[in-house]
């Protein structure tokens, strides 16, 4: 069968380099370790001792990166599901299973940040059985538990094809369509209803973020931070596996990337104009807004749309991409935590131990995705 | 049939015993205070201070300064924001009016400290298991047919407890009789959808400043927590519709790939 003989090829790659070489790793290790002992201390000493949070700050670093800047990049699961399966362009189907598989690893790590942010984490369980539907974060914590174990599925079915167990791949592949439109589906949920949470405090907020498009300019720009994060680990990963990416279907989805990019940005402007927000001001917020808004929706946008040599070429695929992630993870800070400023006499600034563990899980995420990515079949043909 | 409290600040005499009387009902721990530059004591509210009494300044005609005290604890609101917040329902609006919260379902993710419009829920910061602390409006005391413990200690009778529609008529009337030492609104009538803390001042609440302080003047009349309510019943049909979609060109697709291989397999 072809499909194994694929399995075996991308099990032992040519010219992978053996674990353990890199600089990179070493610092990955690094962090680890850190991240490690911060995150004991947390549980030794409780949160009031390890980090800064506060009665006004009562959510920080953990939520704000970990939680909602995670979940958005992790989008890129179900958007390539939804543009292979259901827009149907079976073009980018070699892209699927990466995407899947980072997805996957960010919301373990999403996951496992929680663990550490909530008061009570043993309980993370309760909302399945107390349940409370007028509460969007109840809905949340369905859809993130419910959507890690769709993805879960999708990985273990490439964990059982390296394994050759022909027998339980075909049972999980009968479910494949469930899967594909339970992910579409409720990524289309949390990724919208993590805005909506902030629809409760508009009072707190500066006016450039407190709107009530919050929910849908969530989800637009989860999308952009997605496709971001599918062409940076294509990028990436093949210099770091020695493999050639295929630029040209990178360059195809940074097209995608742009069309994403570019409806979140004409949603922001009109969401703007409709609210008559005074946009223009020399204050922390308004620079913030201006980097967010021109320096990392506006300008990648432009750049991958109108300029077929920045798009086509490696380094400025890499720059746009990366400018753009960046873009969602400002907007999450911007949303949920800089939004806040002034508002209270309480401050707020990340203390180490929440850096540390922070740093610590992304070198996890990225430590994680390689040990799998060099003995999945990530490239082998999905159905 | 919901309880109320009655805040009239123009009784208030500042004497604090509110604070003292909380904090022994409730068994909270007494703490080294220090000067602020307001009288205020403690400085916040925090979880082992569920009541606190702001000592305000404002201008009084004549160039005299005119003191205002006003108590701060759970507003207690008709619908509260933390209630639609709370993914597993461990804070509940009772039907006798306390807002309360439920040690044993809470996760810890402080969803609600953030959804309050006036900053009420607290964090065990520095315990090992932590929950959220606030006032429950003496819940326990209410069940027993005693009133909470604040209203019981108040020597000025500017605390006073009962149902809401009698003390909201009681303070109506208190403003129509003595127009004069009453500012011409009841903070928490109608604000934020209505609370069970019903407040008169000398001095408007929007010329007391008291926005950061927990008293905000632009909350509306509608309930912030149907923000949450409105979001949450959008979402079952956008997941039908988004399901639907597709599951529907999922098939269409397949179909169509089928078709094409036969076709040209029939070439």
């Amino acid at each position: 069968m072809a499909t194994v003989e694929q399995v075996g090829s991308a099990f032992t790659e040519p010219g992978s380099s053996p674990a353990g070489t890199s600089p990179w790793r070493l610092v990955a290790y690094y962090f680890l370790a850190t991240g490690a002992i911060a995150g004991a201390a947390r549980f030794v000493f409780g949160l009031g001792a390890t980090t800064n949070l506060n009665d006004g700050y009562p959510w920080g670093l953990w939520i704000s990166f970990d939680v909602l800047t995670g979940v958005a990049l992790a989008a890129g699961g179900f958007t390539l599901s939804a543009i292979v399966y259901v827009f149907d362009l079976k073009e980018f189907r070699p892209l699927l299973r990466p995407a899947k598989l980072s997805a996957f690893v960010g919301y373990v790590m999403v996951v496992l940040g929680l663990f550490f942010d909530l008061g009570l984490p043993w309980r993370l369980w309760h909302p399945l059985v107390m349940w409370n539907p007028r509460s969007v974060l109840f809905e949340v914590s369905w859809c993130v538990m419910l959507y890690t174990t769709v993805l879960a599925l999708d990985v273990l079915t490439m964990i059982l094809e390296a394994r050759e167990e022909e027998r339980w791949v075909r049972i999980l592949r009968s479910i494949y369509v469930a899967l594909v439109v339970a992910g579409i589906v409720l990524s289309t949920m949390h990724q919208s209803s993590l805005g909506a949470m902030y629809l409760l405090m508009p009072e707190k907020m500066s006016t450039l973020w407190a709107t009530p498009a919050l929910g849908p300019l969530f989800y637009s720009s989860a999308i952009a931070g997605g496709l971001a994060v599918v062409i940076l680990e294509a990028l990436l990963g093949a210099r770091a596996r020695r493999r050639t990416p295929d630029v040209e279907l990178l360059s195809s989805l940074g097209k995608g990337l742009a069309a994403a990019l570019l409806v979140t940005f004409a949603m922001r402007v009109t969401d703007l104009y409709a609210r008559r927000v005074p946009v223009w001001s020399f204050d922390g917020p308004h620079l913030l807004f201006y980097l967010e808004l021109f320096g990392t929706v506006a300008l990648p946008a432009a750049l991958l749309g109108f300029f077929p040599a920045v798009r086509q070429g490696r380094i400025g695929l890499t720059w746009c991409a990366g400018l753009s992630a960046f873009g969602v993870a400002l907007n999450r800070f911007n949303v949920s935590l800089t939004s806040y400023a002034g508002y209270r006499d309480f401050r707020y600034f990340p203390s180490v131990a929440e850096f540390a563990v922070t740093l610590g899980f992304i070198s996890l995420a990225i430590l994680a995705f390689d040990f799998a990515a060099r003995r999945l079949p990530l490239h082998a043909p999905t159905p | 049939m919901t309880k109320a409290m009655l805040i009239d600040t123009t009784r208030c005499i500042g004497c604090r015993s509110c604070q003292v009387a909380c904090k022994s009902w409730n068994e909270l721990p007494a703490e080294k205070t220090a000067f602020s530059e307001t009288g205020s004591n403690p400085r916040h509210l925090d979880a082992s201070n569920f009541t606190r009494v702001l000592f305000l300044e404002s201008p009084a005609p004549g160039g005299a300064v005119r003191w205002s005290f006003v108590k701060r604890q759970c507003m207690h609101c008709l619908e509260p924001a933390c209630a639609s917040a709370c993914p597993v329902g461990a804070l509940e609006k009772l039907a006798t009016g306390p807002v309360v919260y439920r040690d044993d379902r809470c996760i810890g993710c402080r969803y609600c400290m953030l959804a309050c419009p006036f900053q009420i829920p607290k964090y065990q910061w520095s315990a090992r298991v932590p929950y959220v602390r606030k006032c429950d409006f003496c819940a326990d005391r209410q069940a027993l047919a005693k009133k909470p413990a604040c209203v019981e200690t108040c020597p000025g009778e500017a605390l006073r407890f009962g149902e809401r529609d009698q003390l909201l008529a009681e303070a109506h009337r208190r403003m129509k009789a003595s127009p004069g030492p009453y500012a011409p609104e009841v903070y928490g009538e109608r604000t934020a959808g209505g609370t069970s803390m019903l407040y008169l001042t000398a001095v408007p609440f929007q010329a007391l400043g008291l926005h950061h302080r927990g008293f905000r003047t632009d909350l509306g009349e509608t309930a912030v927590g149907q923000a949450s309510q409105a979001w949450m019943s959008g979402v079952p049909w956008v997941a039908l519709a988004v399901g639907a979609l597709s599951t529907g060109l999922y098939h269409l697709n397949q179909r169509r790939h089928r078709v094409k291989e036969q076709e040209e397999k029939g070439d």
